[in-house]
C-alpha cells in the first residue's frame, strides 16, 4: 500500500489560510504549511481542535480561497483562480467525506440521487440505465444493498449513512479523498467497519486519502505518513513508523504520551507529558525544516533541533 | 480487610420509554454495585442504556420514561455523620432535587459548553449549589469557590471567577464543570463521557484531575464511556452493557486481560492499540439493535459470530467465572462447545500481558482476587 511513485499527487507549498475577523484582527488558521501526498497512499493529519486540520482540507479542495501558497494537484496548479477545465478536473478527482453523516446528507433526497449527483452534474453517464447501474455497483461496494437507492437518509443508521457518504465520494473515481474526521461520530464497533471498508476500497481503486482525525490510534492504523499540526503550523512529518517510534518535537511527544492505551496496569501508572506553547519558549514562526532521517522532518530552529534530538533518544513510555 | 461500605446498589432495574413509535425497552434488568472510594466504568455503544441507568440513579429521567421495577439504593452521610439509605425510585422529584441532585450525587456531562450557563459568571455558577443546598453565606461560598478553582488546576482563580464560559477554552470549561460538581462535597460523582468533546492531550489532564480529586476526597466515581482507553486509565471495575443489559462485569484486569463475552472481544479488538499491525481490524458485524422490537433470546446473537442455537431461544444468565468476574453468554455453559477468542485478540492480549509484566493470567487474576480487588495494586 505504500507509495511507490515519485511524482506527488498533491503538493502544497507554503500554504496559508487567513480569516479576517475585523479590520485589525486576522486569524491565521494555517500558516506556511508544506506537504506532499503521493498516489495511493494515506496521509494522516493530526492535531488538537483549532490546529487547522480541517481548514487545510477545505483549502485544498477549494472550499476556501487560500491566502498564499501554491497547491499543485494532478499536475495542475489549483491555488489561484480556477479556469473551467481545471475546476472540472478538481471537482471530479478530489472528493470529501464529512464528519457528521446526518448533517452531510440532504434529508429530502433519495440515497441513489445523493450518490448519483456527481454523475449528473458532470454528465459522466450516457443514459439513465448506465447511471443507475453505476449507483447500484457503488452501493454494493460500500456494503449496502442496491434496493437502498430508493430510501431516504433518515431510514439508515449512523454507520450506514457514513457508507453513503463514502459511496458519494467514490463514485467519481477520485484520485484523492479528503476524509475529515469521518469516523469520529460513529460507535467504536462501527468505526472499525468503516475503516476496514476504506482500506479495502483503497486497495481496489488506488485512491489516496487525506485522513484528518484526532484519534491517534486510528490514524496510526490507517496512515502511511503523518503530519502533526499545532496552531496552524506543521511541526513534524514523516512515515507513521518514524513519528510513532521516534517523535522529536515536544508537542508530538506530549500528544503521543496522551493516547490512552487499553492496558490497565501500564495505563494507571502513566502520566501524560505536559506541553504548553506559551511557556515553552518555542516560536513556531522561527522554525525551519530539519531532516531527522529518511522522510522525517521537524520544524524548529537549529538550537532547538540539537536539544530535541538528544531528548528524543529517551522513549516516551 | 475491612468490609467496604456500599454507596450504590442497583437491583433488577427495568425501564422503558413511551415513544410515538411504541414502547422502547431501554433497560432490561440491571444489577450494579459501587463501594466507597471506588471507580466503576460502564462501557457500551450509544443506545445501550448506560446514560439512562445513571439518569435513573439521579432521578432525572425524561417524562416519558416508565420504571417497570427494581430498586436503586443509595447510601449517604448526613453532616453529623449518621448514615442513611434511600431508594431513589421511591422518592418524588422534589425530594430528590433538594436532597440528592448536586448535593450527594453530582454529574459531569459530556459537553462543557452546553452544561454551563453562558450568561452567568463562572464564580456564580460554582456558588449557586452551595448557597441553594447549604445556605452558605455569600462570602464563604465565594472563598470556597476560589479554593475549588485552584483545586481543579485553574490559574489565577480570583480573576477567573468573574469570567463567562465563552472566555475559557474547552479544557478549562470542563474543569469548571468539575469544580461545580465538587462544590457540595458529593458522595458520588457520575461522569457521563466527560472527555469525549475534548482533545486527547486535555483528556489526559482531565482524567488525571478526576483521579486526583477522587483519592484526595475519597469519593466514588462512575464513568460512562465508550472509550476503552479511558476505562483502562481510570476504572477499578468495569460493566459492559449491550442493549439494556450488563453482559460482562469484572475487575478492570478481568475484563482487559481475560475477557469472556464475544461482545467484549469485539469492543477490545475494534480499537487498534499502538502495536496493531494487522491489515484488517476485527469488527462486530451489523449495528446495535433497535430496542423497539424486542428479540427473543440473546440480543447480541444476530451480531455474534459465535452464536449458538440456544441464543435465539433463551436469554443467557450471568455465568460466574471468578468471584469478581461474570459474563452473560451461553458459551460459558458447561454444555457449550469450547470457543476460543479471535486469534488477533489472543495475540494482542499476550502482548499486553507481556508489556504489563504478567506471567500467567489465571494465577495473576486469582492473586488479585485474594488481595480483594485491583485498587490495592494500582493506586500508588
Amino acid at each position: 500500500m505504500a507509495a511507490t511513485s515519485n511524482t506527488p499527487l498533491l503538493e502544497a507549498t507554503g500554504l496559508r489560510q487567513y480569516f479576517q475577523v475585523t479590520r485589525s484582527y486576522t486569524v491565521k488558521a494555517v500558516d506556511n504549511v508544506s506537504f506532499k501526498i503521493y498516489p495511493g497512499e494515506t496521509y494522516g493529519l493530526v492535531g488538537e481542535s483549532g490546529s487547522g486540520k480541517s481548514t487545510i482540507g477545505r483549502s485544498i479542495i477549494r472550499l476556501y480561497d487560500p491566502t498564499a501558497g501554491k497547491i499543485v494537484f494532478n499536475g495542475a496548479d489549483i491555488s489561484g483562480k480556477l479556469d473551467r477545465k481545471t475546476r472540472d478536473m478538481l471537482r471530479v478527482n478530489m472528493q470529501m467525506i464529512f464528519q457528521d453523516p446526518m448533517a452531510s446528507l440532504n434529508p429530502r433526497k433519495k440515497i441513489g440521487d445523493i450518490i448519483g449527483e456527481g454523475l449528473d452534474i458532470h454528465h459522466t453517464c450516457k443514459n439513465e440505465k448506465e447511471r443507475d447501474e453505476a449507483i447500484k455497483r457503488m452501493l454494493v461496494k460500500v456494503g449496502l444493498s442496491p434496493q437502498h437507492a430508493t430510501r431516504y437518509p433518515h431510514q439508515f443508521s449512523g454507520g450506514q449513512r457514513q457508507r453513503v457518504g463514502i459511496a458519494r465520494a467514490l463514485i467519481m473515481n477520485p484520485k484523492l479523498v479528503i476524509a475529515d474526521e469521518c469516523i469520529s461520530a460513529l460507535d467504536v464497533s462501527i468505526q472499525a467497519q468503516v475503516v476496514n471498508l476504506m482500506k479495502d476500497i483503497q486497495q481496489e481503486t488506488g485512491t489516496a486519502y487525506l485522513f484528518i482525525a484526532h484519534d491517534l490510534s486510528m490514524v496510526k492504523y490507517i496512515s502511511d505518513r503523518i503530519g502533526v499540526l499545532h496552531l496552524g503550523h506543521l511541526l513534524e512529518t514523516g512515515t507513521t513508523d518514524e513519528i510513532f517510534t521516534h517523535p522529536v518535537h515536544p508537542y508530538t511527544r506530549s500528544l503521543l504520551s496522551a493516547i490512552p492505551e487499553p492496558n490497565p496496569i501500564l495505563e494507571k501508572k502513566r502520566t501524560a507529558l505536559t506541553y504548553d506553547y506559551k511557556t515553552s519558549g518555542i516560536d513556531y514562526n522561527k522554525g525551519t525544516e530539519h531532516l531527522v532521517s529518511g522522510t522525517h522532518y521537524v520544524s524548529c530552529t537549529d538550537e532547538e533541533f540539537a536539544k530535541w534530538s538528544k531528548e528524543a533518544e529517551v522513549p516516551i513510555l | 480487610m475491612a468490609q467496604k461500605e456500599q454507596i450504590l446498589k442497583i437491583r433488577d432495574l427495568d425501564i422503558s420509554f413511551k415513544t410515538s413509535a411504541g414502547e422502547v425497552h431501554a433497560i432490561r434488568g440491571i444489577n450494579l454495585d459501587l463501594m466507597k472510594g471506588e471507580t466503576v466504568a460502564i462501557v457500551g455503544e450509544s443506545g445501550s442504556g448506560k446514560s439512562v441507568t445513571m439518569k435513573a440513579a439521579m432521578g432525572i429521567l425524561a417524562d416519558n420514561a416508565r420504571v417497570n421495577g427494581g430498586t436503586i439504593e443509595f447510601t449517604y452521610h448526613h453532616a453529623d455523620g449518621t448514615k442513611e439509605t434511600v431508594d431513589i425510585l421511591k422518592k418524588d422529584k422534589k425530594w430528590i432535587r433538594s436532597h440528592i441532585n448536586g448535593k450527594r450525587i453530582a454529574m459531569v456531562f459530556q459537553d462543557p459548553m452546553t452544561s454551563l450557563d453562558p450568561t452567568m459568571q463562572i464564580g456564580k455558577q460554582i456558588m449557586e449549589g452551595m448557597i441553594w443546598h447549604y445556605k452558605t453565606p455569600k462570602q464563604e461560598a465565594w472563598d470556597k469557590a476560589v479554593e475549588l478553582l485552584r483545586e481543579v488546576g485553574i490559574e489565577d482563580p480570583e480573576k477567573r471567577m468573574k469570567e463567562y464560559p465563552h472566555q475559557l477554552s474547552g479544557g478549562m470549561r470542563q474543569r469548571v464543570v468539575i469544580a461545580i460538581a465538587l462544590a457540595c462535597n458529593p458522595d458520588l460523582l457520575i461522569c457521563d463521557e466527560p472527555t469525549t468533546a475534548l482533545d486527547v492531550t486535555i483528556q489526559a489532564k482531565i482524567l488525571e484531575l478526576i483521579r486526583r480529586v477522587q483519592t484526595e476526597r475519597g469519593i466514588s466515581v462512575i464513568y460512562i464511556t465508550h472509550d476503552l482507553g479511558v476505562v483502562a486509565k481510570v476504572a477499578d471495575y468495569v460493566n459492559v452493557m449491550y442493549a439494556g443489559k450488563i453482559v460482562e462485569k469484572g475487575t478492570i484486569n478481568d475484563i482487559f486481560y481475560d475477557p469472556k463475552h464475544p461482545y467484549t472481544w469485539g469492543l477490545l479488538s475494534a480499537m487498534p492499540d499502538l502495536d496493531t499491525n494487522d491489515d484488517r481490524l476485527y469488527t462486530i458485524p451489523g449495528s446495535p439493535p433497535n430496542l423497539l422490537h424486542e428479540k427473543k433470546g440473546d440480543a447480541f446473537a444476530p451480531r455474534n459470530r459465535y452464536a449458538l442455537v440456544i441464543d435465539d431461544k433463551a436469554e443467557p444468565p450471568m455465568f460466574k467465572i471468578t468471584d469478581t468476574h461474570y459474563a452473560a453468554t451461553w458459551l460459558l455453559d458447561p454444555r457449550a462447545p469450547k470457543v476460543e477468542m479471535p486469534k488477533e485478540l489472543r495475540e494482542r492480549l499476550t502482548r499486553m500481558q507481556k508489556a504489563a509484566g504478567i506471567g500467567d493470567v489465571e494465577s495473576f487474576l486469582k492473586q488479585q482476587d485474594e488481595k480483594g480487588g485491583p485498587e490495592d495494586g494500582s493506586n500508588e
